[in-house]
């Protein structure tokens, strides 16, 4: 990937870091900066009061030493830039989360070079320190605190490091492309569920329950069957894994309409939808859902959620 | 700049310990230099650190820590007032440092101990530039290099050898950037500031001579200078290395009388001659006015001054290693003598034994010249004298007593009395103090003068000669030397009594040695430790480079191109190394025009199977180079045949 002169020559790459373009990033010395840290400084005041303890004597010994360990000094910039150069980093599938807590965003980082890379710091909203060993590949989980819902792009990714002597810090700002899906807060504001009044088993819905009282036997696990609903007592008998078959009859099709609580913000409404899809679906209740950009027909399972819970994502 | 990055982590046992163990050895070259008191108290911190490791609960609180430290950043006050010496920085130095890491709980304390102790570092070399000093050092700093390593890699062992790979690759690579710094940093002359005057030890000669005083010297194995001749040296009885001359006396001592301004006046340069030796002194630091020089020096050497009496004086204290270029004379005499300094050279003390006078008036009147009388006074020597480093200690007028009744002594006794004795005889004499002798190193081509050899002869006065050197100690009978000057000769002699004496051979061997000792330590101080303003001048000078500009560039072109060469070795690709390796990749290359370039997850199994579908016709051929190829590289299999394999092999 070359750059053009403007952005070669850009602050911003230093800060934050070069347009996200590749999914993988190899680090190069196009990536990598080197600035001497707080620590460095402080070691330059000292190799600076040994020199002039050093002119002050006219010592010999004073001065080899005191060039000694400038020369040291200069020589852990190597080293500072070879502890992050060649590491090729990419963004691992992250798991959705919700506005307003925390979530994770997964790092994939790999050590292709056969050498030992030492406390290396990776930032987002908090730090993260690792080691990596020869020809490793390691996920590091960023803590994110989203605060919408939508699709976040992370901002810029900072690995850094101070190896060996703490004088120098190498740092990478890094910036990718992909971006992780948050759902809305999912909050209950007291509303009862919606009831399809249409429904046959008019009724049996207020207690919610009852549908899972409706046991009508048992089928072998699959992939895909809820956990909830595994037979857990079968499964201690040692008869193997089944699960808990739901006459579907009299299990209740529940539409989340957008209309039922009309009287709430839209962001209100987003939320206590979410609400509704993550207690329907822990309930085991066949659910729709009904939105002015969406409309998902009744189902149940974990992708059907996700397709609802995305839908409310980036409503508007 | 994110500072959260030396985070408030906290320090793992092993570091402090390594970190102990670092201070500790800091502490030790200090043992002598600095005084008790405070390398008691620095120990203690220490000790104390190491029972936190053990007993956590006697972590000194912060509110006890702070009058701690202020107390004894008074008592470091209130020894050494508000000078800012060479004692008084070490030693609150050194407390600071046990302070420090005391109280270090997170890693950037210890940052800030590892930062102290490389000041501690290069202490000891203000008191002592040795060798051995330096390599201790150089060990030291190994280490403090490797505590900054586990320091800033969390929680990493002190067992790993890649950190201490890394530490070690380090400090080979800060060398060559270190030596062009050394050489081509501009040095400047004189301090920065008045340095309080430490006490620096006096060595050597001083400014007064008591007839007991040289003794102390004898035994001295220390060196006082080196010369290195160009051309040719004198004979060892002809290298007189001279010194202070002494004109005064009040009877007991002989004291220096600090040069006019008109005896630098009167100075006199000896013409060139052919017999001239030409050659290089190399002072020890002995913080005195003067300079040695062979007997007579010509001229005087840059940044000295030559009196009418021929001493070399330098312009300020010898603080520091210097070496001088010298051309001496041993034909050439003084003969000029005014009238004011005739007075002063028969002048004695009123208080003056009459025995002494008798004695000198006996010799006067049996003698028809001066020369007569010298003859006459140095048999008296060698009739009666004994030569001993134990004289019986004398009185009030120690002349009278050791010329009379005593009768035992050693240079400086026989020179005062001598020069008392010719004064009495109405003979110009004075007092010379320097060295005489020396040790010749075969190894390093070079005398070495050590204090042991310090001495003391008088000159007289004669018409015909003008200044004439005598030396009475040398006038003593050799069956009454009790005991050689010589201080590892003297050992021999019976001081120490050795259950087994050497055998000849080993003994030959232990004098090589201490040549060779003697040699690197002479290269160490001439070329490393002499390495000073005037020095760096004249060794640049060589070059074209003559001023602090020039230095500054090449030292920005020096430096340069070793960071160049450092970077080039770390970061171009290595080339691969190994001749098997190197031919399996050439023969896959010729494979994969049909095959296809080998995966690099493929083995070689799995790719010579592939190979084969490709060169069906070749199937033997083939499993046999792979054979030989797993054997060589992986098994004990003989690697010129895997290569004679691959050079005849053909698709």
């Amino acid at each position: 990937m070359s750059l053009s002169l403007s952005q070669r020559f850009s602050i911003k790459r230093f800060t934050r870091g070069e347009p996200a373009n590749d999914t993988t990033i190899t680090l190069n010395h196009r990536r990598i900066f080197i600035l001497p840290s707080k620590g460095g400084l402080a070691m330059a005041l000292v190799i600076l009061l040994m020199l002039v303890a050093s002119i002050n004597y006219n010592n010999s010994m004073g001065f080899a030493f005191t060039f000694l360990l400038a020369a040291a000094a200069q020589a852990s910039t190597f080293y500072s830039y070879k502890n992050l150069s060649g590491l090729r980093i990419s963004m691992a599938k992250s798991p959705p989360c919700y506005a307003g807590s925390s979530g994770t965003m997964n790092l994939l980082i790999k050590e292709p070079d056969e050498r030992e890379r030492w406390a290396i710091n990776a930032s987002l909203d908090k730090n993260n320190t690792f080691n990596l060993r020869r020809d490793e590949s390691l996920q590091i989980s960023l803590t994110i605190q989203p605060t919408k819902r939508g699709w976040y792009y992370p901002k810029t990714i900072t690995l850094a490091s101070q190896f060996p002597f703490g004088f120098f810090r190498a740092w990478s700002p890094l910036r990718f492309k992909q971006a992780l899906l948050v759902y809305p807060k999912a909050s209950d504001t007291g509303l009862t569920l919606p009831v399809n009044l249409n429904d046959e088993n008019n009724g049996i819905i207020s207690s919610p329950q009852s549908g899972t009282d409706d046991f009508a036997g048992l089928i072998p696990y699959q992939i895909g069957h809820s956990y909830r609903h595994i037979n857990w007592k079968a499964l201690a008998a040692e008869k193997g894994f089944y699960t808990n078959q739901f006459n579907a009859d009299q299990s209740a099709t529940i539409m989340l309409d957008w209309q039922t609580c009309e009287h709430l913000p839209v962001e209100g409404r987003l939320s206590q939808l979410c609400y509704w899809v993550n207690r329907c679906e822990d309930n085991g209740y066949i659910y729709g859902l009904h939105i002015p950009t969406a409309d998902i027909s009744p189902s149940h399972g974990h992708r059907h959620q996700h397709a609802c819970l995305k839908a409310l994502a980036l409503y508007e | 700049m994110n500072n959260q990055l030396i985070p408030l982590r906290p320090v793992q046992p092993a570091l402090i310990k390594l970190l102990l163990a670092s201070c500790t050895l800091l502490l030790i070259p200090h043992i002598a230099n600095l005084k008790p008191e405070f390398i008691a108290i620095a120990f203690s911190l220490l000790t104390w650190r190491a029972l936190v490791l053990r007993f956590p609960k006697v972590m000194p609180h912060k509110f006890l820590l702070l009058p701690i430290s202020l107390a004894l950043a008074l008592f470091v006050l209130k020894t050494f007032g508000m000078s800012l010496g060479r004692d008084a920085s070490s030693s609150l130095l050194i407390i600071l440092m046990g302070l420090k890491l005391l109280e270090s709980r997170s890693s950037r304390d210890i940052q800030a101990v590892i930062y102290m102790c490389f000041f501690v570092l290069i202490t000891p070399f203000l008191f002592d530039q040795r060798i051995e000093i330096a390599v201790y050092a150089l060990i030291i700093f190994f280490m403090l290099l490797f505590a900054l390593v586990i320091n800033n890699t969390s929680g990493a062992s002190l067992k790993s050898i890649p950190l201490l790979r890394v530490a070690g690759m380090v400090l080979l690579q800060a060398i060559p950037l270190m030596l062009v710094f050394f050489i081509l940093f501009p040095r400047m002359i004189g301090p920065l500031w008045a340095m309080p005057d430490d006490q620096a030890a006096v060595s050597g000669l001083s400014d007064k001579i008591n007839p007991g005083q040289i003794s102390n010297l004898a035994l001295s194995d220390k060196t006082a200078f080196r010369v290195r001749f160009k051309d040719g040296a004198p004979k060892q009885k002809d290298l007189y290395w001279r010194g202070p001359v002494f004109w005064e006396t009040d009877g007991q001592a002989w004291t220096l009388t600090p040069p006019r301004k008109s005896s630098f006046d009167r100075a006199q340069t000896l013409p060139a001659n052919n017999d001239d030796y030409h050659y290089t002194l190399m002072m020890e630091p002995h913080q005195q006015f003067w300079l040695y020089a062979l007997d007579l020096p010509s001229s005087a050497p840059k940044n000295t001054r030559l009196t009418h009496d021929h001493q070399l004086i330098l312009s300020q204290k010898l603080s520091r290693n210097l070496s001088f270029k010298l051309t001496s004379s041993t034909q050439a005499t003084l003969k000029n003598l005014s009238k004011h300094d005739r007075t002063r050279t028969l002048s004695l003390p009123s208080k003056t034994d009459p025995r002494v006078y008798a004695l000198a008036k006996h010799w006067v009147t049996n003698s028809t010249s001066n020369t007569g009388v010298i003859n006459q006074a140095l048999r008296f020597y060698n009739d009666s004298f004994y030569y001993t480093l134990r004289p019986p200690s004398l009185g009030k007028d120690p002349i009278a007593e050791f010329l009379f009744d005593s009768k035992r002594g050693f240079c400086g006794h026989f020179a005062t009395s001598f020069a008392t004795l010719m004064r009495a005889a109405n003979i110009p004499a004075r007092l010379v103090g320097g060295y005489q002798g020396g040790v010749y190193n075969n190894v390093g081509n070079f005398y070495n003068i050590r204090q042991a050899d310090a001495h003391v002869w008088v000159e007289v006065w004669l018409h015909k000669t003008g200044w004439t050197r005598v030396d009475p100690t040398a006038a003593i009978a050799p069956n009454r030397i009790e005991h050689s000057i010589d201080a590892s000769s003297q050992r021999l002699n019976g001081d120490v009594h050795f259950l087994l004496n050497p055998p000849e051979g080993l003994r030959k061997w232990a004098q090589e040695m201490t040549w060779i000792m003697h040699s690197v330590d002479y290269y160490w101080q001439n070329a490393v430790l002499a390495y000073g303003p005037e020095k760096q001048l004249d060794f640049l000078s060589q070059f074209g480079i003559v001023d602090w500009g020039d230095m500054i560039i090449w030292l920005s072109v020096f430096s340069g191109v070793i960071l160049f060469m450092v970077m080039s070795t770390m970061f171009f690709t290595k080339t691969n190394n190994d001749p098997v390796q190197q031919a399996y990749l050439t023969l896959c290359k010729r494979l994969a025009k049909r095959a296809g370039a080998r995966e690099h997850h493929e083995t070689a199994d799995d790719y010579f199977q592939r190979t084969i579908d490709s060169y069906p016709h070749i199937e033997k051929q083939l499993l046999t180079v792979k054979n030989l190829y797993l054997n060589a590289r992986y098994g004990n299999g003989i690697k010129v045949q895997f290569l004679e394999a691959v050079k005849n092999f053909k698709l």
